[in-house]
């Protein structure tokens, strides 16, 4: 959302700013149209790619709307568990739960956009199955 | 003196002060940092009197380092009492580190060439939670360093699950390089010496072209105006040839010398459950590492050690994990070992998972296809856009296809993965093969990952992620999904039973 916006911003500058040469005017154009047109058609998609599940033994996380990626999480794995709100999501009530593994690479996974007490929720109940066996 | 902490463990033990010499080294690191750049401003303009300026002002600033440098050697103190290290330091503020014995990772004990002339050593110890190196006793006497160093990884073998019979743990030797072992490292530590090679092949050709055509002798005064232009492009090129390659030689002989001295002497040893390594000629360096503490071996074996069967062992261990700078990963290594080797090495280290008859599965053949397509395609793109405009010389570009094409049939072949008994295998890389071994009972999560080229060959890549804080991660590119989901259930199974 946040990048389509400045791709927007960025196409309607570029469009005042060179309101002389034809050619680019139009270029300007249909970059701008095409971010207007991803801002309509992304953040639903991303919205209907990402999902999580809570399994019995973990946690599967799925997300991407092109680059498309599924991440499992033991729930022994576990390290600690936060939930974070910036002020666009205080606003609108919601809150991102972040999960902390031991691991190099996913050491730290995120499941966005909860409303904010199912986030709590879901924290707490991670907290509680988390740990155990880090394996470190 | 330590040792006399480990006559009595219950009691709190004595404190005790760094080595008198760490005042020298601290002396030493101001006037790199101080007097060197000084001297230099003096050297650089002796007439100037901003330059005198800036040389008094570092001069002058270097007194109140040097006076926080002696305020901090006598304000600190360690001990060791009987399950942790208690660090005491700090001027104005006082600061008390205690690192409990059982949560230590690893401890190194260092030299470099000069505190080896001093006879004195610094101490490292890293626990798995700091993001960085948890206690520095920078120095201690070499004697302390070692007795310390040995009292702590006593008591930690105490501390731990399993305590070892104190008869004294089996010690195993898992390998002792030769200094010819450390020449063929360094020889093939790097495309140096292949490259080396070609240039003097290609020289060689060049000087035989030269030869042929007819050149004035070489006598400076007269080349000029003799020679023709081919015969000076030639000379040049040939001259520059015989730089580059110069170049070469030498530093493919600094990276003989480098190992051979770096790694003098080098030991890998298992000693109990951990596993200790030492090297050096000048600096020494000896490391320890629980077993326990192993997340995965790497083996690198690079295009110009495979024909001879060579290959470098990385033993990744369990380093920063929360963000911060990627420490160590590979605390224990071996620089160069015999593939055939391998097995038994990786076996010993990794607690009897036995890879050796393990056969290394393909990933999907479309992997070839979707290679190729990457290395060709942007050729075939470039050579679309330019020719209609610059001319038919860009067809020259097309070329690069048959090499490209050749880069991803070897890619293809060389990606490979398999499961054996408690473990999973990743392989990758043509030009320097990285295995990766991991356990599966230190698989800390599992990732499924599709490029849009990869969903539309019906393909994913597997991610095994371990808590190595080492660089890169255990790939198994481009199987097919339905292969891919089903590894990835069945190790979420086994990681979590």
């Amino acid at each position: 959302m946040l990048l389509t916006s400045t791709l927007l911003a960025a196409g309607v500058g570029a469009l005042l700013w060179t309101g002389t040469d034809a050619g680019i005017t139009a270029l300007a154009l249909a970059a701008t149209t095409a971010c207007l047109a991803a801002t309509g058609f992304l953040p639903a998609a991303r919205y209907r790619a990402w999902s999580y599940q809570l399994r019995e033994r973990d946690l599967v996380l799925r997300r991407g709307v092109l680059w498309h990626a599924v991440s499992v999480v033991p729930h022994s794995r576990i390290q600690h568990v936060d939930t974070r709100r910036g002020p666009l999501e205080r606003w609108l009530g919601l809150a991102r739960v972040v999960i902390y593994t031991a691991g190099s690479v996913g050491g730290a996974l995120t499941i966005p956009g909860l409303a904010a007490t199912d986030a709590e929720a879901l924290r707490d109940h991670l907290a509680t199955i988390g740990g155990g066996d880090d394996a470190v | 003196m330590p040792s006399e902490a480990m006559a009595a463990p219950t009691a709190v033990a004595r404190p005790h002060r760094l080595h008198a010499f760490t005042l020298l080294f601290q002396a030493i690191t101001i006037a790199r940092a101080f007097l060197l750049p000084a001297i230099a401003a003096v050297l650089g303009s002796a007439d100037d009197d901003v330059g005198r300026m800036i040389t008094i002002g570092i001069g002058v600033l270097t007194v109140p380092a040097l006076v926080l440098a002696i305020a901090k050697y006598a304000t600190f103190r360690y001990r060791l009492n009987a399950a942790e290290l208690v660090i005491d330091s700090g001027i104005l503020v006082h600061r008390r580190r205690i690192i409990p014995v059982a949560r230590i990772q690893n401890i190194d004990v260092q030299q470099t060439w000069l505190q080896r002339i001093c006879g004195v050593a610094e101490l490292r110890v890293e626990t798995a939670g700091a993001e960085r190196t948890e206690a520095v006793l920078s120095v201690l006497g070499r004697d302390v360093a070692d007795a310390l160093r040995a009292e702590l990884l006593a008591r930690r073998a105490d501390a731990g699950a399993a305590p070892p019979e104190h008869a004294g743990p089996p010690v195993e030797l898992l390998a002792r390089l030769s200094v010819r072992d450390l020449a063929v490292a360094g020889a093939t530590a790097n495309e140096a010496g292949l490259v080396a090679a070609i240039l003097a092949g290609g020289l060689q050709l060049l000087e035989d072209l030269t030869r042929r055509i007819p050149l004035p002798d070489l006598d400076p005064t007269r080349l000029a105006p003799a020679t023709s232009g081919v015969g000076v492009a030639l000379v040049a090129a040939a001259g520059l040839a015989a730089l580059a390659l110069a170049i070469l030689v030498i530093g493919w002989v600094l990276s003989i010398a480098g190992a051979m001295i770096g790694y003098y002497g080098f030991t890998l040893e298992r000693v109990g459950d951990e596993l200790h390594k030492r090297y050096g000629l000048l600096g020494r360096r000896e490391s320890s590492v629980p077993l326990r503490r192993v997340q995965a071996v790497r083996i690198e074996e690079s295009l110009l050690r495979r024909p001879f069967g060579l290959a470098a062992l990385k033993i990744e261990t369990a380093g920063s994990a929360a963000g911060g700078r990627p420490r160590g990963g590979a605390e224990a290594f071996l620089p160069i070992v015999r593939v055939a080797n391998v097995p038994a090495l990786v076996e010993s280290v990794l607690d009897g998972l036995d890879p050796a008859g393990v056969r290394i599965r393909p990933v999907d053949r479309l992997a070839r296809r979707r290679l190729a397509i990457r290395y060709t395609a942007p050729v075939l793109f470039l050579t679309a856009a330019l020719t209609p405009f610059f001319g038919t010389g860009w067809l020259l570009l097309l070329g690069l296809v048959p090499p490209g094409l050749f880069l991803a049939d070897r890619g293809y072949r060389h990606r490979g993965w398999a499961v054996g008994d408690g473990f999973v295998i990743a392989r990758n890389g043509f030009l320097n093969r990285i295995t990766w071994i991991v356990p599966e009972h230190k698989i800390q999560t599992l990732h499924l990952r599709q490029t849009p080229f990869q969903r539309r060959h019906g393909l994913a890549t597997l991610t095994v992620d371990t808590a190595s804080g080492g660089r890169g991660e255990a790939r198994v590119i481009d199987l097919a999904r339905e292969d891919a989901e089903a590894l990835l259930e069945s190790l979420a199974r086994r990681v979590a039973p």
